[in-house]
C-alpha cells in the first residue's frame, strides 16, 4: 500500500513539474512575442524612443500608482477575511429557499471582500460545507465586484454615473441570472467535481480532509497570517495589474488614435475587442477600473462595461481554478453564459442608449 | 485508510518544505526589499510634488494610504523573517496558486514600476502625447459652470466651456484672457499660430485627454512644442481648423516654469 503510494506521488510530482515549465515556457513566448509587436509598434510611431518610452512611463506609473492602494486594500482585507472568518459561519445565514439564496449569494460578497482569484478556494469550501450549487455559482459570479473595495475603485475611477451604476446592477443580474439556471436544470453531483461534493453526497471530500478542521485562530497569530498571506497575494495579483497597466499604456502610448477608434466605435466590434481584453488580461477585479478608464475616451461606454462585468466574471486565471473544482461542461457554461450575457447586454446599450 | 494518507502527506511535505527554504527564504527577502522599495518610491513620489504628474490630486491621500499599507506589508515580512518564521509560514491553507513559490521573474515583474520610476525622470504629459486629438470642447462635469466670476483668472478650460456654452462666440471678441499652457502644435497649422494645451484628468493620467485654444502671434516660431507659456490677450473670433472659434490675440507672451499642477482637472 505505501510502495503504490509512494509511486503515485512521485508521478504526481512529475506531472506536477511538468505542468509548471509548461508554464513558465508559455509566459516567455508570451513576453517575447510580445516584446516584438512592441518595437515594431515603436517603430511605426516616428517618435524618438525617449519621448515614448517617457510618455509610456508617465502612463504606466499614473496607473500603477492610482490602482496600487486598491490593491493592497483587496489583499489585506482578504487575508483577515481567510484568518477569522470560517466558511460554518456563511453556510450558517444561507436560507433554504433556493431564489433568496441566489440573492444571498450575490451579496455574500461584501463578507468576502476578494479578488476574483481568492473566491475558488472560498467556494469550494463552502460546497464541501454542503452549500447549494447555484448559490456557489452566483457569489462566484458576484463577489468580485460587489463588495466595498471594487465599488469604492470604480468611483474614484468613474465617479458617479452609469458605469459605477451599470457594473454593480449588470454583475448582479448576470450572477443571479446563471445561478438561477443552475438552480432549476442541476443536480449537484453532475455540476461539481467530486473532490468537491460533500461525503454525504457521494463525493470524497479529498479536498475538506486535506485542510484540518477550521478552529477560529487566536488574535495575534490570525493577524499574522493574514499579513503574510496579504503580503503574497500582493505579489501573485500585482503581476498582473503590472502587465495589464504596461498594456494600457502601450496602447495609449503607440497605437494610432484611429486605430483604437475603430476598434473601439462599433457597437459590436467593440464589444468583442473588450471581451477578449478582460479575459486575457485576468486583473484583479479591485483595479480594473483604472485599467478600463484607458479605453474611455476611444471605446463606447456598453463595451466598457462589458468589460467590467465580465472580466471579474472569466478570464484565465479563474478558469483554471474553475476546473478545480467544476466538471468540464459545467465550466463551459460558466463561461459562455456570463460572456453572453455581458456583450448582450453592453450591445444592447450601445444601440439604445445614448450617453 | 485517511488518517495514515495525512501523515504521509505531512511527511512529503516537511521533506519539500527543507530543500525550498533557503530559496523561499532569499524570496522573502527580495518581497520585503521590493516592498520597502515601493514605498520609498511613493513617499518620494508624493514629497517631491511629482504626483501630480500621474493622478488627480484629490486623490492624493490614496497614495499616503499606500505608503501606510506597504510599509505595513514590509515590517510584517521582515519580522516574521528575523524571528525565523521566515516562509515557513501555515501551508495548510487551501489556495491553488502556489503559495510560496514565486517564480523570480514574478517577483522582477514587481520590481518594474521601481525601475521606470527612479529611472526614467518624471515628465507630465506633453505636446508629445496629445497624438493628434487635441480637442476645443471643454470636457465637463455636467454643467459645471467656471468658478470665479473674474474672467481674467479663467483657465483654458474654464474658456472653452465659456465658448461651448454660450449661443454666439462673437461676444467674447475684445474680452482680456489670461491663461497658461504649454505650445502645442501640429504640421497643418499656419506657421504664426499655436495652440495653448492643456490635459485634463478626472482620476488619474489613464483618462487624461487635451484640450488647448488657438494663439495668433507673430512670432510665434518663437516657442518651441512642449514650452510653457503665459498669455495674455484679447479674443477675436476667427478661422481655425476649419471652425470659427475665438483666437487668442496676446498683448504678452512670458515663457514659464512648468506649473505644480500641470493638469487641469475638471
Amino acid at each position: 500500500m505505501q510502495v503504490t503510494e509512494g509511486y503515485r506521488m512521485q508521478a504526481a510530482a512529475a506531472d506536477a513539474d511538468v505542468k509548471k515549465w509548461l508554464r513558465r515556457s508559455l509566459w516567455w513566448i508570451v513576453a517575447l512575442a510580445v516584446a516584438a509587436v512592441l518595437l515594431a509598434a515603436i517603430l511605426g510611431t516616428g517618435q524618438d524612443a525617449g519621448t515614448i518610452l517617457s510618455i509610456f512611463s508617465t502612463r504606466f506609473l499614473g496607473i500603477f500608482i492610482e490602482a496600487v492602494p486598491f490593491l493592497l486594500l483587496g489583499t489585506l482585507v482578504s487575508g483577515v477575511i481567510d484568518s477569522f472568518l470560517t466558511p460554518d459561519d456563511i453556510a450558517r445565514i444561507v436560507p433554504r429557499n433556493p431564489v433568496l439564496a441566489t440573492i444571498v449569494g450575490a451579496f455574500m460578497g461584501f463578507a468576502f471582500p476578494v479578488c476574483e482569484c481568492g473566491v475558488v478556494p472560498v467556494v469550494r469550501r463552502l460546497f464541501n460545507k454542503g452549500l447549494p450549487t447555484w448559490v456557489g455559482i452566483t457569489f462566484l459570479l458576484a463577489a468580485p465586484v460587489i463588495n466595498p473595495v471594487v465599488f469604492v475603485s470604480t468611483y474614484v475611477a468613474f465617479g458617479f454615473g452609469p458605469v459605477l451604476v451599470g457594473r454593480i446592477v449588470g454583475t448582479l443580474v448576470v450572477a443571479i441570472g446563471v445561478g438561477l439556471v443552475f438552480a432549476l436544470g442541476a443536480r449537484t453531483q453532475d455540476v461539481l467535481q467530486p473532490g468537491a461534493l460533500m461525503p454525504a453526497m457521494g463525493g470524497d471530500g479529498t479536498i475538506a480532509l486535506s485542510r484540518p478542521q477550521t478552529l477560529r485562530k487566536p488574535l495575534r497569530a490570525g493577524l499574522r497570517d493574514a499579513l503574510a498571506n496579504a503580503n503574497h497575494e500582493f505579489f501573485e495579483m500585482g503581476r498582473y495589474l503590472i502587465i495589464g497597466s504596461m498594456l494600457a499604456a502601450a496602447m495609449q502610448t503607440l497605437v494610432s488614435q484611429d486605430v483604437l477608434l475603430a476598434l473601439g466605435r462599433g457597437p459590436v466590434v467593440s464589444v468583442g475587442v473588450m471581451i477578449l481584453l478582460a479575459f486575457l488580461l485576468s486583473v484583479c477585479s479591485t483595479v480594473d477600473a483604472f485599467l478600463a478608464l484607458a479605453f474611455v475616451g476611444t471605446f463606447t461606454t456598453g463595451s466598457i462595461l462589458t468589460f467590467l462585468t465580465f472580466g471579474p466574471m472569466v478570464d484565465i486565471k479563474s478558469t483554471l481554478m474553475f476546473l478545480g473544482v467544476f466538471k468540464r461542461r459545467t465550466v463551459v457554461y460558466l463561461i459562455v453564459l456570463p460572456l453572453l450575457m455581458t456583450a448582450l447586454i453592453g450591445i444592447w446599450l450601445n444601440l439604445n442608449v445614448a450617453f | 485508510m485517511q488518517a495514515t494518507d495525512h501523515l504521509h502527506d505531512h511527511a512529503h511535505h516537511e521533506h519539500h518544505h527543507e530543500h525550498n527554504h533557503a530559496r523561499a527564504n532569499a524570496q522573502a527577502w527580495l518581497r520585503t526589499g521590493l516592498l520597502f522599495g515601493l514605498a520609498f518610491y511613493f513617499i518620494y513620489v508624493i514629497v517631491s510634488g511629482n504626483l501630480a504628474n500621474y493622478i488627480n490630486a484629490r486623490f492624493a491621500w490614496l497614495s499616503v494610504v499606500a505608503v501606510a499599507l506597504f510599509l505595513l506589508l514590509g515590517l510584517s515580512g521582515a519580522l516574521d523573517l528575523l524571528r525565523g518564521r521566515g516562509a515557513d509560514h501555515d501551508h495548510h491553507h487551501d489556495h491553488d496558486h502556489a503559495h510560496g513559490s514565486l517564480s523570480w521573474t514574478a517577483l522582477g515583474i514587481i520590481a518594474i514600476p521601481l525601475v521606470l520610476g527612479t529611472l526614467i525622470p518624471s515628465r507630465p504629459l506633453g505636446s508629445a502625447a496629445v497624438g493628434g486629438s487635441i480637442s476645443l470642447n471643454a470636457v465637463s462635469a455636467a454643467g459645471a459652470q467656471p468658478f470665479t466670476s473674474d474672467p481674467l483668472k479663467w483657465n483654458v478650460l474654464d474658456w472653452l466651456r465659456a465658448f461651448n456654452n454660450s449661443g454666439d462666440v462673437s461676444s467674447f471678441n475684445g474680452k482680456q484672457a489670461d491663461v497658461i499652457g504649454f505650445v502645442y502644435r501640429e504640421a497643418a497649422f499656419p506657421g504664426d499660430q499655436f495652440m495653448a494645451a492643456r490635459f485634463t484628468i478626472s482620476c488619474c493620467v489613464a483618462d487624461a485627454g487635451a484640450i488647448g485654444v488657438p494663439v495668433q502671434w507673430e512670432a510665434a516660431a518663437d516657442y518651441p512644442a512642449d514650452t510653457w507659456v503665459r498669455v495674455q490677450g484679447t479674443w477675436q473670433v476667427g478661422e481655425f481648423r476649419g471652425d470659427t472659434v475665438p483666437i487668442l490675440h496676446p498683448t504678452n507672451i512670458d515663457q514659464i516654469d512648468q506649473p505644480d499642477h500641470p493638469y487641469l482637472y475638471p
